[in-house]
């Protein structure tokens, strides 16, 4: 991408853009933070649990953050610092939002990361990528509440039906988000299985001797994965 | 357990919030392209803009439907509208509400789940939040100081790391489930030609309607484990 493009991406009024961005990402979580805190009490669950809950959270985000981090790095250099920022503080993933700016580049007739990518090129990805997301925000903004409808209609109020139909739906999902890494095998295929296996040896084993370990069980489960990968990549 | 109405002091707030904040960030969105606008008087015409977005929906707009149906016993109401906010909902949100439920023995679907998994993404925002804002103003300089060696296995192999991981979590749970869950998408996308949209739908319809074929059969006969 040429100097001319990456200063404009980087220039102070888009920083300016995303930092309120990511005030409204903040304020939105500190609210329902506290509106959480406060039902708690009046449900009567425990004050610990809620800690807990909120400790798990924040843990089992490292390791994916750390991966966050490692691939945003890599994003600014291409869309610009401001604009990796706020699409992954908002709404995005990296592949999503590089997707969006490939395909609204290509849309304008450049190739992204060409030298030839140009401020026409530059604002097709920027809208490409703001009308992506939008798809997800406007449907989930405003139909999000018919989903608890929906929902008891599926689940017809049983709750061990409910916790399957749940289960279901993860493990279809989690399954097509594996099945690339399987079918292309090798480093990535093992990454997957390894980290599938150490979960349920987790799960089913060390935290019976170890219950301390239990909201490290997926981010160790990760790291062995990855470690598992690394090793199978280096030897192979 | 004293005069708590789940309409009235969870899900209106939740809904008011959730409504105003996601509307604001769809509108706020653009502010970027409108910054170009004025600014440089660089706007795409309107075919163009017409023209990526059609591209760009045609990838990716089975899932703005598929995916929070798919998540919300997950997640929850409040979960569901800060995960859609804040993104990185199957690499990050998901396994921290899912990890949340788990550690603190919360059955989903309940008034407690809701809590629970909303504090959990609660917690997974303030860390991604942290590391974003490094990257963003440090993170050129920091990732000198990582090996080579483990900022790629972060960059390559994170993901597929904890996507097999969360799988398993659930996979205990219900292990015919599992295989179905693993067979349907790896199936399709070795024999047929079907498009990403086509495999979640699949995966995810078919793996739960299995499971209520499962369940019925299993009511019918409880010696059935699922």
């Amino acid at each position: 991408m040429s100097e001319e493009v990456l200063r404009v991406a980087n220039s102070f009024g888009v920083w300016v853009i995303a930092a309120i961005l990511i005030c409204l990402v903040t304020v939105q979580s500190i609210m329902y933070y506290k509106l959480a805190r406060t039902t708690a009490t009046k449900i009567g669950l425990p004050k610990e649990t809620c800690n807990i809950a909120f400790r798990t959270g924040m843990v089992t985000a490292i390791g994916p953050v750390i991966a966050i981090f490692v691939i945003m790095v890599g994003m600014m250099s291409v869309i610009g610092g401001p604009m990796s920022w706020m699409r992954l503080a908002i709404i995005g993933a990296a592949p999503t939002e590089l997707t969006a700016a490939k395909v609204g580049s290509e849309a304008a007739g450049f190739q992204f990361g060409s030298p030839d990518y140009n401020l026409m090129a530059l604002a097709t990805s920027w809208w490409t990528m703001a009308i992506n997301g939008v798809g997800w925000l406007l449907l989930v903004g405003l139909f999000s509440h018919k989903l608890d409808s929906l929902r008891d209609i599926i689940g017809g109020g049983n709750v061990k039906w409910l916790a399957m139909l749940s289960g279901a739906a993860m493990l279809g999902v989690f399954g097509y988000l594996n099945s690339g890494d399987v079918v292309s095998g090798g480093a990535r295929l093992v990454a997957v299985v390894v980290g599938g296996l150490s979960m349920i040896v987790m799960i089913r084993f060390v935290i019976k001797k170890l219950p301390v370990l239990k909201e490290y069980s997926l981010g160790i489960a990760m790291l062995v994965g990855m470690f598992a990968a690394v090793f199978v990549s280096m030897i192979g | 357990m004293s005069n708590f109405n789940m309409e009235k002091d969870w899900k209106s707030p939740v809904i008011k919030i959730g409504m105003i904040t996601l509307l604001m960030a769809s509108v706020l969105s653009f502010l970027p392209v409108l910054y170009l606008y004025f600014v440089h008087g660089i706007i795409p015409s309107v075919s163009l803009m017409l023209k990526s977005w059609g591209m760009i929906a045609l990838l990716f707009g089975a899932f703005y439907i598929v995916e929070p149906v798919s998540y919300y016993a997950v997640l929850g109401l409040a979960g569901t509208y800060m995960s859609f906010l804040s993104g990185n909902i199957s690499n990050l949100r998901l396994p921290c509400a899912a990890m949340a439920l788990d550690v603190t023995n919360t059955e989903p679907g309940t008034k407690e789940a809701e809590v629970v998994s909303t504090l959990g993404i609660a917690g997974s925002i303030i860390t991604n939040l942290i590391g974003i804002t490094l990257a963003a103003f440090i993170g050129t300089a920091l990732i000198r100081i990582f090996p080579p060696i483990i900022a790629n296995a972060f960059r390559a192999y994170t993901v597929p790391a904890i996507f097999g991981a969360v799988f398993g979590q659930f996979a205990i749970k219900y292990p015919k489930l599992a295989v179905v869950g693993f067979i349907i998408p790896v199936g399709l996308r070795l024999f047929t030609p079907l498009p990403a949209w086509a495999l979640i739908v699949a995966s995810v319809f078919g793996t739960i309607t299995i499971a209520k074929l499962l369940f019925n059969s299993s009511a019918k006969n409880p010696k059935i484990a699922v």
